[in-house]
């Protein structure tokens, strides 16, 4: 258990060491919302219901958790593969399980700050004006909606070769991001991008956290295909993991 | 397999040492398949308490997978894998094995930390490990705790992943070619510390394909081809067996008595007039002939008794003594 504690802690201490991480995690997201706010006038009504300024802190908040969560995994771990040290600790009492795990659980600690700077963000930059309990709320939603991210970013590190993991998850973090109405809402799309944007993890993770803000309930629907992108890529990951568990050492 | 096998080897001898307790690695009639590929092929092998192996053969010979296997990460298709009484895998979750693998280009430690961030960790995962200072001085890696693991050389991560390797303090630790990237003089001063780590009572398995390391620094030599142990001995006993060659010809008047006492000579058979002999020292034994004036035609010298690719695996280390057919 100790053990655990320590690689988890290793894992995180690397992350938040890392200026290349942090430079592409903080910039992006705040560089944005600075950016895009000003596209509308901040007040204005969007998506039905939700001012602009709080409609992007959200999509900014999506987007920051899928920017973080993309590079944790990522190119990281791909080198870090290439470098043979994933195999290393496969020799160490670390059991098996938990090394994937362990990054999981390092990705989604990243992501946790990453919302906070952002609602921070959106607070100095745009005026956003929540309740105690829609921060909590929004806060926890989106959190929990960057599970599928966390996953998927560690499925890249663990299957795609170190030089060219780092092109791809910058182009998944723009697609996903802009296809996915985060950067401008889904409404002012063309029709046939709305329908790709429905297809699309990262909207559904966003207006998770707008239906909470504009009062419109639950999200079932969101809920729904979230989870469904969660168990789908897990078991992508953890086949590809078992693929890799029956190649011993060479 | 050759017949040193069945000489007492430096296994017995740490068995003599160690009488009461189990081997710290028993592989029995392993079979390993991936597909329709056989890799191992009813390979045996027992390794005492204390003991220094090296595994030695070429590539493809099934060494890889023998170490995957005897770490865990690979299940045989059938056959016993016993480390240090129990199976790879518990023995490598309970902290009692140790391993420095082979990494191709990559350091083997995890990028973007310093040194003694990579070895504290690797310790924290062991329930019982060794003092980090301890580990620090046993690997030599004192000046090299602050570098960041991607500015090492390829022979400084070499020492630290020996140091990650017994950072846990662990009764067996595997080699796999430890000394790959160093020069002359860093292998010296590695192979010492490696020495001083086996002297305190723990067992050291280690691949090569050299020979001479093999011999200079492990008690006993397995050697491994087409998936099963072709010689298995000292050192020096695989030497000399290397040195054995089959000195053959055709004499009119063969007289067996004439060939035993012959230098150098292990054995001699006779059919009609052909003559065929083992021999230790085939220069000598057909000098000899010659100086006994023993009439002899279609002399023909060659290796004895040993696999092919194992005699083409050893020549790349010694150079060859004999021309072979000359009188």
């Amino acid at each position: 258990m100790s053990g655990l504690l320590a690689f988890t802690r290793f894992e995180v201490g690397r992350l938040v060491r890392s200026w290349k991480f942090l430079v592409i995690t903080i910039g992006f997201p705040v560089v944005f919302y600075m950016l895009f706010v000003g596209n509308h006038r901040p007040g204005k009504i969007v998506d039905g219901a939700v001012a602009w300024r709080s409609y992007l802190l959200v999509t900014m908040c999506s987007f920051g958790s899928l920017v973080a969560a993309l590079s944790a995994g990522g190119a990281r771990l791909s080198s870090e593969r290439a470098a043979g040290w994933s195999r290393q600790l496969r020799v160490t009492p670390l059991p098996g399980w938990s090394y994937l795990v362990t990054k999981v659980v390092a990705t989604m600690l990243v992501v946790l700050p990453e919302l906070l700077l952002v609602e921070v963000v959106g607070v100095a930059f745009g005026g956003v004006h929540l309740s105690v309990a829609d921060w909590f709320g929004l806060t926890a939603l989106l959190w929990v909606a960057a599970l599928p991210f966390a996953v998927l970013g560690i499925f890249i590190g663990w299957t795609v070769h170190a030089e060219t993991a780092f092109p791809v998850v910058v182009g998944l973090m723009f697609v996903l991001g802009y296809f996915g109405g985060l950067f401008s809402p889904v409404e002012s799309m063309p029709k046939a991008l709305q329908v790709v944007a429905h297809l699309l993890p990262s909207f559904h993770g966003a207006a998770l956290g707008i239906s909470l803000l504009d009062g419109r309930g639950f999200g079932f629907s969101h809920w729904l295909v979230l989870g469904a992108y969660g168990i789908a890529l897990s078991l992508v990951l953890l086949i590809r993991h078992r693929i890799e568990e029956t190649r011993g050492i060479s | 397999m050759l017949a040193v096998s069945d000489r007492p080897g430096a296994c017995d001898a740490a068995r003599a040492r160690f009488p009461d307790r189990e081997p710290a690695l028993r592989f029995e009639d392993v079979v390993h398949r991936y597909g329709s590929h056989l890799a191992l092929d009813g390979l045996g092998l027992e390794v005492a308490r204390g003991e220094t192996l090296a595994l030695l053969g070429p590539n493809g010979a099934g060494k890889s997978t023998t170490i995957s296997l005897l770490l865990g990460l690979l299940r045989p298709s059938s056959g016993t894998v016993e480390v240090l009484g129990t199976t790879p895998r518990r023995a490598v979750a309970e902290g009692r094995v140790g391993a420095m693998l082979q990494t191709g280009a990559g350091s083997g430690l995890p990028p973007g930390v310093r040194v003694e961030a990579a070895l504290r960790l690797v310790q924290r995962l062991y329930r019982r490990p060794a003092p980090f200072d301890l580990t620090v001085q046993r690997a030599g890696i004192g000046g090299l705790l602050s570098r960041p693991t991607h500015q090492l050389s390829g022979g400084q991560a070499q020492r630290v992943r020996f140091a990650v390797a017994i950072a846990g303090d662990p009764e067996l630790v595997f080699l796999d070619e430890p000394t790959a990237a160093m020069d002359v003089e860093g292998k010296r001063v590695f192979w010492r510390m490696i020495r001083q780590f086996g002297e305190e009572g723990r067992t050291i398995v280690f691949a090569t394909h050299h020979l001479q390391e093999a011999d200079q620094f492990a008690d006993r030599v397995a050697v491994i081809n087409r998936g099963r142990v072709v010689a298995d001995g000292p050192g020096a006993t695989l030497k000399a067996a290397i040195a054995a060659r089959r000195v053959r010809f055709v004499c009119d008047h063969a007289d067996r008595r004439d060939f035993d006492s012959l230098q150098g000579v292990t054995d001699v058979e006779v059919h009609g007039t052909g003559v065929s002999m083992e021999s230790l020292d085939a220069d000598a034994t057909v000098t000899d002939l010659v100086r006994r004036k023993i009439p002899f035609r279609d002399l023909e010298v060659v290796p004895a008794g040993m696999e092919e690719a194992f005699v083409a695996l050893i020549a790349e280390d010694t150079p060859p003594r004999h021309a072979i057919g000359a009188p």
